[in-house]
């Protein structure tokens, strides 16, 4: 009963995001975009390149659907509403989104189109960046929690919100959170004008959808990710849990969407400089805060 | 049969089929994953002893998380000689290596 | 968690998975396949670990394998001239000699671990919550010099791979 409730819970958030992400691109909002769109998607034809790796070709959306499904299924919306409450959650959320690269790299390779290639392999080099960007900070949560358990660092946030705690730790996740899920300006994979579309490009119809659903679940996934470790989660007068949670999911999808569109895209090069450079010590510093501030002041 | 024989029989067909893999194929990389594959062998086989015969002793996940950490290790380093081998010769076939001057 | 006949089913599904994907890693002619392959098995190793209830160890090994195999995957795509195995070229050598190897490895393997007399199950494990505090402890405490000892193998090995792959100009 509680997986259904999950599940209608992730469907109706993923066609909010659509809806938002409508808004941000045209600035109108249209409650009924996603039903269109969909339905005008799945009518399309669909069209297979020519000598694809038809395994890879097949595997690539829905590996990307369920890697987002499953880093959602351990982050509560509320208490007791968790799909499953692992003991390791903050770094099962970490071991699932791993293979959106995995889905994203079969995606580049299995249509044998040269801006395909390129795209996923540019994603890697986005990987090597954000993925210390992603630990890091959830280490320095986990070190205030005491616990790696999603629930547990919700209810560690009652007195003060990580945002507040530990700023540091949140603008580098919600930095590599964008970049994890590739919206603009971090959208080198599917980099519209440049790569005409690149990782996703030959992919049409049903599996395009597949594609376009699966990267709405991961930015919900994302922001709901922000919210549960940093934003408090549930955590809130008045609303109930999952109404908090709601609201700050839709408000972080919100900013995560609009913000790029107004900042050119990073080349590969500068994004690994930043990250490297100037991303990983100051995350390192976040963990020394976080390590002083736990010990010296009361929690 | 008890689920410990089940979990080492799977350990140890893993590791032969590494050992055929890394002794068979002539590519720097295929060699690697047999290697993988063989340490993963290893890997399973110590979580089963850990969890059946010792799960109140943590020595047995210390182990397992060393030898994933020589597993990254050894990657790292076997690639990057992969990519000066691949700089000097153009190629990083096993067969063509057997003599290493220049 | 007690050692249920659930467990043992679930341990053979993944035993079988990760022994199925291992042979295709060799059997394939594509690379990208094969190192994806791996992964696969490799995965499902991972879940062997969760139903072995080391949770902390079966999300370690899906987080790192799944970069890994990827990375491998690109370096085959990279550095072999038929990654896609479409040219029928044999890549192999000696194989009368390794499958002897493997089989005969594999069967002292599966010897000694049936032949042998194991001591008596134990039935229950700690919970999840549980391991993963203990496991911090241990690492902190009694095997903290195995612990520094990695980390700064983990170092060396970070220079010594980006000196080695850097380009030769670029060294001075």
């Amino acid at each position: 009963m509680s997986g259904l409730v999950l599940l209608l819970t992730v469907l109706a958030g993923v066609y909010l995001v659509a809806v938002l992400e409508e808004w941000s691109a045209t600035g109108r909002l249209l409650l009924g975009t996603p039903v269109v769109a969909g339905l005008a998607q799945l009518s399309r034809e669909s069209l297979v390149p020519r000598k694809p790796d038809r395994l890879l070709f097949e595997t690539a959306p829905a590996l990307l659907l369920v890697a987002a499904l499953l880093a959602a299924a351990v982050l509560p919306l509320a208490p007791g509403l968790v799909a499953v409450d692992l003991a390791t959650g903050a770094l099962f959320v970490n071991a699932a989104l791993a293979y959106v690269m995995v889905a994203l790299v079969m995606a580049g390779w299995a249509p044998d189109a040269a801006y395909a290639l390129i795209g996923g392999w540019r994603f890697l080099g986005q990987l090597i960046a954000y993925s210390m960007l992603i630990v890091m900070p959830l280490t320095a949560v986990a070190m205030r929690a005491q616990s790696l358990a999603t629930t547990e660092i919700v209810t560690s946030q009652a007195a003060l919100w990580n945002v507040l705690a530990q700023p540091l730790g949140f603008a580098l996740f919600w930095l590599a959170a964008m970049a994890l899920a590739f919206v603009p300006p971090f959208d080198l994979p599917v980099a519209p004008g440049e790569l005409a579309g690149g990782v996703f490009a030959e992919y049409t119809g049903v599996r395009l959808a597949i594609v376009r659903l699966g990267r709405l679940v991961l930015v919900l996934t994302l922001a709901l990710a922000v919210v549960v470790f940093f934003l408090g989660g549930w955590l809130g007068a008045l609303l109930p849990g999952w109404g908090w949670t709601s609201l700050k999911t839709l408000g972080v999808a919100a900013v995560m969407l609009t913000v790029g569109r107004y900042v050119p895209r990073l080349s590969p090069d500068t994004l690994l400089a930043w990250a490297w450079k100037l991303g990983i010590p100051l995350a390192l510093v976040n963990i020394l805060w976080v390590g002083i501030t736990l010990l010296t002041v009361q929690r | 049969m008890s689920p410990l024989v089940l979990a080492l029989l799977v350990g140890a067909g893993l590791f032969g089929i590494g050992l055929y893999g890394a002794l068979s194929q002539t590519n720097l990389v295929m060699i690697m994953m047999g290697i993988e594959l063989m340490l993963g062998g290893a890997l399973v086989n110590l979580v089963t002893f850990w969890r059946y015969l010792h799960p109140d002793v943590y020595s047995g996940q210390m182990f397992v998380l060393i030898v994933m950490t020589a597993m990254a290790v050894e990657m790292a380093v076997g690639f990057a000689v992969g990519i000066a081998r691949f700089r000097a010769r153009g190629s990083v076939e096993m067969e063509e290596a057997v003599e290493l001057n220049g | 968690m007690m050692a249920s006949p659930g467990q043992t089913v679930a341990l053979v599904i993944f035993g079988i998975l990760a022994l199925g994907f291992g042979t295709a890693v060799f059997r394939t002619k594509s690379m990208v396949r094969s190192a994806l392959a791996l992964l696969g098995s490799m995965a499902a190793v991972g879940g062997l670990f969760f139903a072995l209830e080391a949770e902390f160890l079966g999300v370690l090994q899906l987080m790192m394998m799944a970069t890994e195999m990827t990375i491998m995957a690109i370096f085959m795509v990279m550095f072999m001239m038929d990654p896609g195995g479409l040219g029928q070229m044999e890549m192999t050598h000696q194989k009368r000699a390794s499958l002897t190897a493997g089989v005969v490895s594999g069967l002292i393997a599966i010897g000694l671990s049936t032949l042998s007399s194991w001591a008596a199950v134990v039935a229950a494990a700690p919970t999840p919550s549980a391991q993963l505090h203990d496991l911090g402890i241990e690492l902190m405490s009694r095997s903290m010099l195995i612990f520094e000892t990695a980390g700064l193998a983990i170092l060396l090995a970070m220079i010594v791979a980006t000196t080695i792959a850097l380009k030769a100009e670029e060294k001075r």
